[in-house]
């Protein structure tokens, strides 16, 4: 980062930049819900925005990758079958999201560009800029340290919001970030040496304030790669897990999806779904074979496609950004960490 | 194209009744352009769907050098097939593709060919096998053997027939179990080894069936001194996109989808997951 590039914006005024935001977007925040939960939804106005609060149980990437995503329409013309593509390319900023979560989305956006581009989805996250607020202390459950996806963000992000007290240092990291603050100028000054240093304080205090015990991926992914995971330790795993697909659903770089037509009598809207790779009936065939019928192998592909090295070496990464909500949603305890430590000490203590 | 997922529409063009559970589908797309512009290899798939019920992947069954439409071969096996199989000449179903890698015709050029088939595994190798045929000068010795369960489950009886009478060709066809009328071969395809000359060192074997035959030829022809490199086959996956985005054909890193559904029993040995 360039000192020169940064600036402050003083706590009282976020809400008069906010407000300009949502003029020009569809802003999304987290936001307070029923029985003191936090989501990620659209907001009209800047005091729904909840600073300060743990990730939300589910990740912003319903923003890039609904859960139901329209991808083709269907209709009967004068002259038969008439398809047409849906392309959903709506301006919008996602406020207020963890360094983690911005990693998940680049991750994502990565997946759906490799190879052959899926259009679908890089309109969308096209017209998706991100105002990201990194994480001074870590969250009870985060181990984004060991997947280079926070506490703070060196690349990967628009807009990177650290709080300073009275009011938030911001880093502009892209174009789209810069088209974010520019217009809003007036609200923001040029940053001064002491301030960035003290971010660079921060950053160094709130990577000391991990644990020592997080998730060491790497001869995980070791064993993992080369197929050295004996059948029996993944049955022991499998044992616990409910294969309720949870930890798919909330996790930030899982896109797994399936492809379904909605809609009857000639007017059909074919759907991209997510998908989970725990379900039995993922690799089910017409014919009933199924290549992955035992449960283990289930939970093996799983952690194959986040660890093990063919996929870092593709990917540029592991599938994990650290996030801990897995660890919060599975009622089995297959999250990432118990995982990970099961296959490197080769036993599974839950 | 610039939408992964979005259809051509294509008219069937004609049904026919291969089997009792099994129809061929001739296929031509609505758009001229379209039509003329379309190019495939033998041994890609394309995704077909009935509007309001679903998609699903199907191979080639035709050649690309016999261009007046694209073929398919479907036997009837759940909602989407089922579907299919209520069409009728003048429908419209969605087709996406060509998907994935297909086979290398020209690095068979100047060999034996070896096509192994068993049931629905025919139409995925007659697409090659016709391409071959129309270009047979390039290739050395042909040869065809086919399986089914029995004489009524074999696909493409008349071509059988038209192939059996070819002189360039040679073609053993074998059933599990006969029937009534049946003077043919009976016994699993393996056993046919033995009725024609192999000879490993110049031929290139392709063999597509269900996974227990696929097992007991691959051993096969191991022991018969071909190379890991020279048994080619096509693997099949319950698959969604077609285009390497779902994740439901992936076996390890490799995407049937993409990578394949075309390798090399070596690659398909090396796959770990």
């Amino acid at each position: 980062m360039q000192v020169s590039s940064a600036r402050t914006i003083g706590k009282e005024r976020t809400g008069e930049w906010i407000g300009r935001l949502i003029e020009n977007a569809e802003v999304v925040a987290p936001t307070a819900a029923q029985a003191g939960d936090v989501i990620f939804r659209k907001i009209s106005s800047p005091v729904e925005v909840q600073w300060g609060s743990d990730n939300p149980l589910f990740p912003p990437k319903q923003v890039v990758l609904p859960q139901t995503d329209p991808l083709v329409t269907i209709s009967r013309g004068a002259d038969g079958l008439v398809v047409e593509p849906v392309y959903d390319e709506r301006p919008r900023v996602l406020f207020g999201v963890h360094s983690c979560d911005v990693k998940g989305i680049d991750f994502l956006t990565r997946m759906h560009a490799y190879d052959l581009a899926d259009t679908a989805y890089l309109r969308r996250a096209a017209a998706l800029t991100s105002v990201s607020v990194a994480c001074i202390t870590p969250c009870p459950l985060g181990f984004c340290i060991c997947c280079d996806a926070g506490p703070f963000l060196a690349e990967s992000f628009d807009v990177q919001l650290t709080d300073l007290g009275d009011r938030f240092l911001a880093e502009v990291g892209s174009e789209k970030g810069g088209r974010l603050v520019e217009p809003s100028a007036d609200l923001f000054r040029t940053a001064e040496a002491g301030e960035v240093a003290r971010r660079h304080e921060l950053e160094e205090a709130a990577k000391r304030a991990f644990g020592p015990e997080t998730c060491h991926f790497a001869s995980a992914m070791r064993r993992v790669s080369v197929g050295r995971v004996s059948a029996e330790l993944w049955d022991e795993i499998a044992g616990t897990c409910l294969e309720c697909g949870a930890c798919n659903f909330v996790c930030p770089t899982c896109y797994c999806f399936s492809v379904k037509d909605q809609g009857r009598d000639g007017h059909w809207v074919r759907c991209r779904t997510w998908d989970s790779c725990q379900f039995r009936a993922f690799t089910r065939e017409a014919s009933g074979h199924n290549p992955r019928e035992a449960h283990r192998e289930r939970v093996k592909r799983r952690f194959f496609h986040k660890v093990s090295a063919q996929y870092f070496r593709r990917d540029g990464a592991v599938g994990c950004v650290g996030c801990g909500r897995c660890v919060k949603v599975c009622l089995g305890t297959t999250d990432m960490p118990a995982v990970v430590a099961a296959i490197r000490k080769g036993a599974w203590h839950g | 194209m610039d939408n992964l997922f979005l259809p051509r529409v294509a008219r069937i063009a004609a049904v026919r009744d291969e089997t009792p559970d099994t129809k061929t589908f001739d296929l031509v797309l609505r758009d001229g352009g379209e039509r003329r512009d379309f190019t495939f290899v033998p041994g890609q798939f394309m995704e077909l769907s009935v509007f309001g019920i679903g998609e699903a992947p199907f191979c080639f069954a035709s050649s690309p050098t016999r261009a007046e439409c694209i073929q398919t071969t479907v036997r009837r096996t759940g909602l989407l097939t089922d579907a299919m199989h209520k069409l009728a000449a003048g429908d419209e179903v969605g087709l996406r593709g060509p998907c994935g890698n297909g086979f290398d015709v020209a690095a068979a050029t100047g060999k034996d060919l070896l096509f192994i088939g068993g049931g629905i595994g025919l139409p995925p190798l007659r697409g090659l096998i016709w391409n071959v045929l129309d270009e047979r000068d390039r290739f050395d010795k042909v040869t065809i053997l086919y399986g089914a369960r029995t004489p009524t489950d074999l696909v493409y009886k008349g071509e059988l027939d038209e192939w059996a009478r070819r002189g360039d060709v040679e073609l053993h066809v074998t059933v599990d179990r006969g029937e009534a009328g049946w003077t043919g071969n009976v016994g699993m395809v393996p056993t046919l080894f033995d009725r024609t000359e192999l000879r490993p060192a110049t031929t290139l074997a392709y063999v597509c069936g269900p996974p227990v035959m696929i097992k007991f030829v691959v051993q096969d022809l191991l022991m018969r001194g071909f190379s890991p490199d020279s048994v080619i086959s096509t693997l099949e996956r319950m698959m969604q996109c077609g285009v390497g985005k779902c994740n439901h054909c992936c076996i390890g890193h490799r995407y049937v989808c993409r990578d394949g559904p075309v390798f090399t029993y070596r690659q398909i040995r090396e796959m770990t997951e």
